[in-house]
């Protein structure tokens, strides 16, 4: 073999082992990114709030202290919102025996819309009506769909913004440790 | 497995320069790709650098009729909104660099650049400070405060959000957007060029 053909193939070699140790790279951060929650520092105690569900029943945030509690805020129009909320009923499901909360807070609609949109998109978690938007303004929501994971002593421990794959087990088992953690 | 990065491969310095820079925000160059949707012929624009994407899709002016008639808005604020060149608009933090760093975006600090002329973009504070309740009801306000994108927000990586920009120039117009944002100390910037403004019905084939 000619030394520059040799060079070549070393190149070659070489090459290939950068695409691929880049390509790695690049996929397991793009994956994890995705599937995070940002930890809300200084302990911001969450806004309380009384609001129906769209079965009639009255949830306020204070109910659930001394539980993890996942706060969803969403709206029909908002695409990204309907793409999460299949993974929230899953996850849901997979949560729902394990004393963790999960709470959707539908911005600005009827009940009317809801129930119409309920048929595509079905919840088994209990789905409250902020319909006149005042709740959310309580809140440091910028857009929609935000999520806060309120910790069982009443703090804002995680925040997610746009939506997430919620029955992802890593990000559950985020929210599962805030019941043995003190601190967040 | 890796053996080209053992001391004495000749294009470990090489390897190592290569995987410092591109871990650097910024230092890649931004890359806009345009794309047309298959099926309804919206176009798209993506801009990427470092840990920062923007997404533009067109948005038809019907759309936007359509999203509107179903709030109380005048016929008058929903043709501003309609023919004022909406997108639909999403910005990501990818957290390709690895820094963990948040991106802040401040629409504020953004331009366009439309008939050799350089300025803002509709920003939603001033649209509903501009309308009385006759022009929209509360609730329908709802919608623009929720539905447009936030003028300030920050995105740690893995965040991204959704939301519609304006642009206020007609259906079938062109610009240039010339993107900032902020990442740790650094401020960046980009342009878009060439964004076309989605026709009206009327121009439609």
């Amino acid at each position: 073999m000619s030394l520059a053909y040799s060079t070549v193939l070393q190149i070659g070699s070489f090459m290939k082992k950068i695409i691929l140790l880049l390509a790695c790279w690049s996929l397991s951060t793009v994956t994890l990114a995705g599937q995070t929650l940002a930890p809300v520092p200084g302990k911001v105690v969450a806004p309380d709030f009384t609001l129906q569900d769209t079965s009639g029943k009255t949830h306020s945030l204070s109910d659930y202290r001394g539980r993890p509690v996942i706060i969803n805020f969403w709206t029909t129009w908002c695409p990204p919102c309907r793409e999460e909320l299949p993974s929230m009923n899953r996850a849901w499901h997979m949560i729902e025996d394990e004393g963790i909360v999960m709470l959707a807070i539908n911005m600005g609609e009827d009940e009317d819309t809801i129930f119409i949109f309920s048929a595509d998109y079905p919840t088994d978690f209990p789905v409250l009506m902020d319909s006149s938007g005042e709740v959310i303004e309580q809140w440091p929501v910028k857009g929609l769909p935000t999520t806060y994971v309120i910790a069982p002593d009443g703090t804002i421990a995680y925040r997610a913004i746009g939506s997430r794959e919620w029955d992802a087990e890593e990000l559950l088992d985020i929210v599962r440790a805030l019941k043995t953690s003190q601190a967040h | 497995m890796f053996d080209c990065f053992t001391p004495e491969h000749p294009y470990r310095p090489i390897a190592g320069l290569l995987l410092f820079l591109l871990s650097i925000p910024g230092l890649c160059a931004a890359e806009v790709l345009r794309s047309a949707n298959e099926e309804n012929g919206l176009e798209k624009w993506h801009f990427i650098e470092g840990d920062i994407e923007i997404e533009l899709v067109q948005r038809l002016p019907d759309q936007t009729r359509a999203l509107l008639m179903n709030h109380a808005f005048s016929k008058t604020v929903i043709e501003q909104l309609a023919q004022g060149c909406m997108f639909q608009t999403i910005i990501r933090n990818s957290g390709k660099s690895s820094t963990g760093q948040a991106v802040a975006i401040d629409l504020t600090q953004w331009r366009m650049r439309h008939a050799g002329k350089t300025g803002n973009i509709l920003l939603k504070e001033p649209l509903l400070a501009s309308w009385s309740d006759a022009d929209a009801d509360p609730a329908a306000k709802l919608v623009i405060r929720w539905g447009m994108f936030p003028t300030q927000q920050e995105y740690l990586p893995g965040d991204y959000n959704w939301g519609l920009t304006a642009y206020g120039i007609p259906p079938g117009s062109t610009f240039d957007l010339l993107v900032s944002w902020q990442q740790g100390s650094a401020q960046y910037h980009g342009e878009i060029s060439d964004i076309l403004c989605a026709p009206d019905v009327d121009k439609l084939k």
